[in-house]
């Protein structure tokens, strides 16, 4: 059947709660789980008494069979208090703690019970009772805590996160040993049921932020949370900006770095990372070990990344116009250079520069495709044989490869890799504009890239906001350098915070 | 959102490129282009210019051989003129944005050269910051000398050895333009071209100009002594001051201060005093301290000959072109208006009291 926009299967996305009415019982359970061949049941005999009997159903797979066993399975059959006292009474006993399982619900909703059961839980049904018990018994299969794969730590802690949500937050208190730190848990996508955690330090982070987040993904509405992408796009001000607006991390030392500072934190289940709200440009330039190094060279690695930012940016751009357009800017032995390499080169400036920026990002994509092994044979057959053929064979010229070389080897400098993506856009469309008009074309690229950047806003901080000062109130503190940590006394970055000083 | 459209539609009716009022500049291929390097410029035989540009040594690919200089030549009424023709004789487009090296006929230099200075201070490619020589007979002649070659290296050389003091003073177009604009005289390095073998260009001292013409050529001895008037250590050594032995002295450093001597309203004289330092770089035998006293003394007699000898020319020809009087204004602010005024009648009888204070620094093992 063709489905057309506009009819009922379209907007609003019905969605009936309880999503499964009905008195919690065995039989309706089974028939939410009808089709379901990893669906299973147990029915245990009290104590060897056939006239006492509970059912136990999970999720095969999903359940830690030992834990089954020895806390639930055990003490039912083995406890010979069960058999002696009333019926009646049982259920609370092992509601009470005759059943030896940590973690224990009772569930009276069909909704809560599916729930349950999908995440791992055993559910007890006891004769005659409208309630169940739902044990967490869950498998812990995930992976354990290693090294950050993007984050390298040259000096400093190396756990990162990982897919379970619950071990991400244990990473964070383990580093925030304080009770302010706060925790607010959502279940997002109808069909995933992601729990996805906002974190906060109580007594700094302003709490409009914090609302403003958990009214956000409160408000998401979707299948899943099955990429990062889900989360992002939903809680960002603004689609139309190629620079991210949310910082993200894998390291736990500086997800906890940026809740101190006052910023939110929000973690799902099934991401290794966190991310870190409201997104200001200098977070892109930060990296966990800005704080490990010594201050002198932390700034001076700060500023490289600013500067190679520019070089990312505008070199090729910066290449075409005055080459194309401006020669007399250039030095007179370079000018003699360039113009000795291009001598055989059949393309215009132009061609040569957007065809070999082209040629870097396939190159590029085509090693991030593939296994790692071939992904550096791709990198090398691309940067080193096929350049290397492409200037001999003077389809491009030596200036050309050396300009997109640098440009592109600047923008790994990049700690983030989306900042660095919107940057490798963003030179596109610089380049082209100096293709049009030289040096003016540049500039007129150059004011509306920082007129869009101006606009951006992220929860109600401008998004260049260490070089602003329309928001009202300092930083605090020059983003651009790393000052000593001791005469860092003000959070900075985020506006609003309930308490501004971070040390005496 | 409109407002925002507004200015983006005028900026792509900018970049549109229709008429002129497009304000985008035009696209060149520098592999398409003839980068020029050098410029001279002589009198014709018609009374107009001839033009001689030259490209330098020439690479096709980074890995080929360099060919000759790209050598063009065009006479024309005016500099503009002959820079059209020059133009149209060319296959590639003729960039001269890179001119950095004028070099004017010894012919024209006596007729004046304000008409070449004034088309490199307008023209959007030329430069003020060109250096300029004066080479004896034709800037022609000179490039045609070195064609196999090009004259581009040799005076890239003499322009870096000005700046370490390896080489006479070099002087720029806008050195020259503005010492003409602000006082009545200046001077520009000269260069002649000596075949043994293999042409060669170098300096023979320096040509004096008068208002924008040449009035006289200082050489040798009365070269350098317009070189310590300008506080440049003199190139080359002094060898044979002391009897019977071969010391051998380089010039490092030259410091000239100029003082006006005023007695009333009246200025009697003024006090040069040349501070010069030299190294006794090479020497058969250790030196006594008498000896090297005495060397001093050799020192300063020789340099206070040279900058005598050099006054005395440019009195002669009543050409200030080391600048004297602004320099005494400077030092002597309270008499600034009185020397402006007064100087140009003055430059020509004044007397000078020349100080020269010689320093020897001797090397391990010199005493």
């Amino acid at each position: 059947m063709q489905v057309t926009r506009g009819s009922e299967n379209d907007h609003p996305r019905p969605e009936q709660i309880p999503h499964y009415p009905g008195p919690v019982t065995m039989e309706n359970v089974q028939r939410i789980f009808c089709d379901c061949a990893d669906f299973s049941t147990r029915t245990v005999i009290l104590h060897n008494d056939p006239g006492r009997q509970v059912t136990l159903c999970y999720i095969n797979g999903m359940v830690r069979g030992e834990r089954v066993n020895d806390y639930l399975l055990r003490p039912m059959a083995q406890d010979p208090f069960l058999a002696s006292v009333e019926m009646s009474k049982v259920f609370e006993l092992l509601a009470g703690g005759t059943l030896y399982n940590l973690y224990m619900d009772r569930q009276s909703s069909l909704d809560d019970v599916a729930q349950d059961l999908t995440a791992g839980n055993c559910i007890l049904f006891f004769p005659g009772q409208e309630e169940v018990l739902s044990f967490a018994v869950s498998t812990e299969e995930k992976r354990s805590i290693g090294e950050s794969d993007n984050e390298p730590a040259l000096k400093g802690a190396r756990d990162s996160f990982v897919e379970g949500v619950r071990t991400n937050t244990s990473l964070v208190r383990r580093k925030l040993r304080t009770p302010d730190v706060k925790l607010r848990e959502f279940i997002v996508g109808r069909h995933t049921r992601t729990p996805v955690d906002v974190v906060w330090i109580d007594g700094i982070t302003p709490m409009e932020t914090v609302e403003e987040v958990c009214r956000r993904i409160d408000q998401m509405d979707i299948d899943g949370v099955e990429t990062t992408g889900s989360l992002e796009e939903y809680l960002v001000d603004r689609l139309t900006t190629p620079f991210p607006l949310m910082a993200y991390t894998q390291r736990p030392d500086r997800f906890c770095g940026a809740l101190l500072e006052g910023r939110v934190g929000v973690l799902a289940d099934g991401l290794p990372l966190g991310y870190i709200l409201p997104g200001t440009l200098e977070q892109f330039f930060r990296t966990a070990q800005d704080k490990a190094f010594y201050w002198t060279m932390a700034t001076a690695l700060t500023m490289l990344r600013y500067c190679c930012m520019i070089v990312t940016l505008l070199l090729p751009a910066l290449y075409i116009a005055i080459v194309t357009f401006h020669p007399e800017a250039i030095p007179v032995k370079l000018a003699l250079s360039i113009a000795a390499a291009k001598q055989e080169v059949p393309f215009s400036t132009i061609f040569e520069v957007l065809i070999m920026l082209l040629a870097f990002e396939v190159l590029q994509e085509a090693g991030l495709r593939l296994p790692t092994p071939i992904g550096a044979t791709v990198s090398i057959l691309g940067g080193l044989v096929v350049g290397n053929a492409a200037v001999e064979a003077h389809i491009v010229s030596p200036a050309v490869l050396i300009v997109v070389a640098i440009a592109g080897i600047a923008g790994y400098t990049m700690p983030s890799q989306d900042f660095s993506g919107a940057l490798r856009l963003w030179r596109f469309v610089l380049a082209v504009l100096a293709s049009v008009g030289g040096l003016f074309g540049l500039a007129c690229g150059i004011a509306a890239l920082i007129h869009h950047l101006a606009g951006l806003e992220s929860y109600g901080v401008p998004y260049l906001a260490p070089f602003t000062i329309g928001a009202g109130q300092g930083s605090g503190r020059p983003d651009l350098t790393r000052p000593p940590l001791p005469k860092m006394k003000w959070r900075g970055g985020v506006y609003g915070l309930r308490n501004r000083r971070n040390q005496k | 959102m409109k407002k925002r459209l507004i200015p983006l539609f005028m900026s792509l009716f900018l970049l549109t490129g229709c008429g002129d009022g497009s304000g985008l500049p035009f696209a060149r291929e520098m592999g398409d282009m003839a980068l020029l390097r050098t410029m001279g410029v002589d009198r014709g035989e018609d009374g107009g210019l001839l033009v001689t540009v030259s490209t330098g040594r020439r690479a096709r690919g980074l890995q080929q051989e360099a060919e000759p200089p790209l050598l063009i030549s065009a006479a024309g009424g005016s500099l503009s003129e002959a820079c059209l023709t020059i133009q149209g004789q060319s296959d590639n487009y003729v960039f001269y944005g890179y001119v950095d090296q004028l070099l004017l006929g010894e012919e024209l230099a006596k007729q004046g050269v304000e008409q070449i200075l004034n088309y490199y201070a307008r023209d959007l490619e030329l430069s003020l910051g060109a250096q300029v020589w004066v080479v004896r007979g034709t800037a022609r002649a000179t490039l045609d000398a070195n064609q196999e070659e090009g004259v581009e290296g040799q005076l890239s050389v003499l322009q870096t050895g000005s700046e370490i003091g390896a080489a006479g003073i070099a002087r720029t177009a806008g050195e020259l333009l503005s010492d003409l604009e602000e006082g009545s005289a200046t001077f520009l390095p000269m260069l002649q071209t000596v075949d043994d073998g293999e042409a060669a260009l170098v300096e023979t001292g320096y040509v004096v100009f008068r208002g924008e013409k040449l009035v006289g050529v200082l050489e040798g001895e009365l070269a350098k002594g317009v070189e310590l008037l300008m506080s440049h250590a003199p190139a080359g050594v002094i060898q044979g001051e002391l009897p019977a032995r071969q010391d051998i002295l380089q010039e490092r450093q030259v410091h000239t201060a100029y003082h006006p001597v005023f007695q009333g309203d009246e200025l009697v004289s003024v006090e040069i005093r040349c501070q010069v330092t030299a190294d006794l770089t090479e020497f058969s035998d250790k030196l006594s301290n008498e000896q090297l006293e005495l060397l001093r003394q050799k020192v300063e007699q020789r340099e206070e000959t040279r900058i005598r000898m050099a006054l005395t020319a440019l009195q002669g020809w009543d050409a200030d072109c080391i600048s004297l009087g602004r320099k005494l204004g400077i030092n002597d602010p309270a008499h600034w208006n009185w020397l402006e005024e007064h100087w140009e009648d003055l430059f020509a009888q004044i007397s000078f009291d020349v100080i020269v204070e010689a320093t020897i620094r001797c090397t391990y093992g010199a005493i």
